[in-house]
């Protein structure tokens, strides 16, 4: 069980990190870099 | 402090110097695929390797699949080393786990699985009575290679980010990562480790052996029943396996998790004064060659040297105290040794300074530098206990790691970390004089400072809230070997360790905990990959730049003035935001130690 446990959480912060590239990403849409 | 002590801190210095360059220069050619004197032997492997993958080398990546690639990399090599962790005992062959070991408990193999996927390598266990030689090898070491090439893999992307103009790709992470395993760890291991076993070190599968002790010891120890009870040992089990191969890489790729539990203070992991000076050595030296390879990378080798000279003079500033500190008689126990305790007539019981917990072959001055320098790094082995150390001496590896590991730093990790602090160093002298920062030709703008400010906040945020909710609730408090200032030292010391991917332990805290397992698995897998992605977003987005000349306006990057402004940017980020942290730890712990109080 724990080991289920695990896995997931494992795979939930790599998909929450994921997330976050595109979140970086999207910030750039105000930026105006020449 | 002895003069001896400093000729061999400047004797470290002088080995390093000599080996930077050349070395940054082979890294230079071996990231941008020019030819090297390696490549008829490397050059067939790395082409089967692409082809068994799938991987197309001439494929170039956008920062974010640059970092998929890496997350997805990282991700499938955590459950890898968890799955191993956990079926240790089921393998079928006696030399992988002649000590017959059970499966490592969950939460301890989540942990370490987290520890060594981020190059931070904290330990929580008691490697020879906990790790199989499948899991050591196989686990743990194949890690050493993965995380340290991972980094330097990133920081090469970083600095394409700052070379290249107008394009849209930082390289090919699977190319990188291959490339700098193949043509700078692997060589430069093999070569270590021969001079290792060289020296003492072991290699063999053999089980654990047992030897009868010349003189028995006479031990009492609780019973089941709490009583004392009195046993006489007569023999004593020497640990052997694969250490050697193991060694070469913990110190190269600034890993730090030790084959046994007492790390580089192990006659075994560190046989003689040679391989001490060589491990401390092999943490700093690709560090210090990434700085030439910038140099050379970015077409400057003057910006290069002007951040070798930043990170060289943190690291001076930080042994100079460290054995300042350490080289003091601890003042109690001058007390006790002038009231009662004799070593001896005639001798000190603080020979040299504060001997507690230190190896008597390296003495005050090498186990100071030994303690800055794997700080400095994200390396974290140890030949000494940091929670030894006189207050002032423990709070300058504690220092080293909040600065962000970027005195020489991880390998890839110290090199992007201090090229974050280079943009906000730049962004601020631009606003000293009034004009848009630049860095080598590339305009510094609202999104790249944003980000990295993002990158510098994460990583206070994570160490503070964990430790202050540490200190607030028993599973936290329960850990501690002191009360008072030094147990929040070894609680904040944890959490430092941990969101800096430096894994070095301040002894005296019992991790090995539901909480502690835990928490500081989610801290080393934020402090490492939730940092690297805002770093990954200022290289793609400074790719994209125009390159524009050089004016009369432009602060100069390769210059004493940058180097000046870049220490003091370091120096007051991390002063402003550990500092009431340090004051109600090691300094508290300072002036009362100095007043006669300590803490039991």
């Amino acid at each position: 069980m724990l080991d289920l446990i695990f896995l997931v959480v494992s795979l939930v912060f790599f998909v929450i990190a994921v997330a976050y590239v595109h979140s970086c990403q999207s910030l750039k849409g105000g930026g105006g870099n020449a | 402090m002895t003069s001896n002590g400093w000729l061999q801190i400047a004797v470290f210095f002088a080995l390093l110097l000599l080996a930077a360059k050349p070395l940054g220069l082979y890294m230079a050619r071996v990231y941008e695929r020019q030819k090297t004197w390696l490549d008829p032997v490397l050059g067939p492997v790395e082409r089967l390797l692409y082809r068994l993958t799938g991987v197309n080398p001439e494929a170039e990546m956008r920062w974010t699949e640059y970092g998929a690639a890496m997350l997805i990399f990282s991700c499938a090599t955590l459950l890898l080393t968890y799955a191993i962790e956990r079926l240790q005992h089921a393998i079928p062959i006696p030399m992988l786990n002649p000590q017959h070991l059970a499966a490592v408990e969950p939460y301890l193999a989540w942990n370490t699985a987290a520890s060594f996927t981020t190059n931070t390598n904290w330990q929580s266990y008691v490697p020879e009575t906990t790790m199989s030689y499948l899991t050591q090898m196989a686990g743990l070491a194949t890690h050493n290679f993965w995380s340290a090439a991972t980094g330097m893999a990133l920081a090469i992307a970083f600095i394409r980010g700052i070379s290249r103009r107008e394009s849209k790709t930082l390289g090919n992470f699977w190319v990188d990562l291959t490339r700098g395993t193949l043509w700078v760890l692997l060589p430069i291991c093999l070569v270590y480790a021969l001079a290792l076993v060289s020296q003492g070190a072991i290699q063999n599968l053999k089980p654990y052996d047992t030897v009868t002790l010349i003189e028995p010891q006479t031990v009492t120890a609780p019973g089941a029943d709490g009583k004392p009870v009195t046993t006489t040992v007569t023999t004593q089990t020497i640990a052997q396996g694969p250490l050697a191969s193991q060694e070469a890489i913990k110190m190269l790729g600034t890993n730090g998790g030790g084959f046994f539990n007492a790390n580089s203070a192990h006659p075994f992991e560190n046989p003689t004064p040679l391989t001490n000076l060589l491990e401390m050595l092999s943490i700093f030296l690709i560090p210090a060659g990434l700085c030439i390879t910038l140099g050379r990378m970015v077409g400057s080798p003057g910006h290069g040297w002007a951040v070798f000279a930043a990170m060289s003079v943190l690291w001076f500033a930080g042994v100079a105290t460290c054995y300042w500190a350490e080289a003091q008689p601890n003042p109690l126990l001058h007390g006790v040794n002038q009231r009662v305790a004799t070593a001896g007539p005639g001798q000190s019981l603080s020979p040299g300074g504060n001997m507690e917990g230190k190896e008597v072959r390296f003495g005050v001055a090498d186990s100071a530098l030994f303690a800055t320098v794997t700080t400095d790094a994200s390396c974290g082995a140890v030949n000494s206990m940091h929670d030894s150390f006189m207050p002032l001496g423990g709070m300058v590896p504690l220092a080293n790691i909040m600065m962000g590991e970027i005195i020489f730093g991880g390998v890839g990790s110290g090199m992007y970390g201090m090229l974050i602090f280079v943009i906000v160093t730049v962004f601020i002298a631009g606003l000293m004089v009034g004009r848009t920062p630049e860095y080598l030709g590339k305009k510094v703008q609202a999104y790249e400072v944003q980000l990295s400010m993002l990158y510098v906040l994460i990583f206070p945020l994570i160490i503070l809230g964990f430790a202050a909710v540490s200190v607030l609730i028993p599973a936290g408090l329960s850990s501690i070997s002191n009360h008072g200032p030094h147990g929040l030292s070894q609680i904040l010391y944890a959490y430092t360790s941990s969101a800096g991917n430096n894994g070095s332990a301040f002894a005296g805290l019992n991790a090995n905990t539901h909480w502690y397992n835990s928490t500081l698995g989610i801290t080393m897998l934020v402090g490492r990959f939730l940092m690297i992605v805002p770093m990954l977003a200022v290289a793609g987005s400074l790719a994209t730049k125009k390159i524009v000349p050089p004016s009369l306006g432009t602060f100069p990057v390769n210059s004493t003035l940058f180097t000046v402004l870049l220490v003091s940017v370091i120096l007051i980020v991390g002063a402003l935001t550990f500092f009431p942290a340090l004051s109600l730890g090691p300094i508290l712990e300072h002036l009362l130690l100095r007043s006669g109080i300590s803490f039991s």
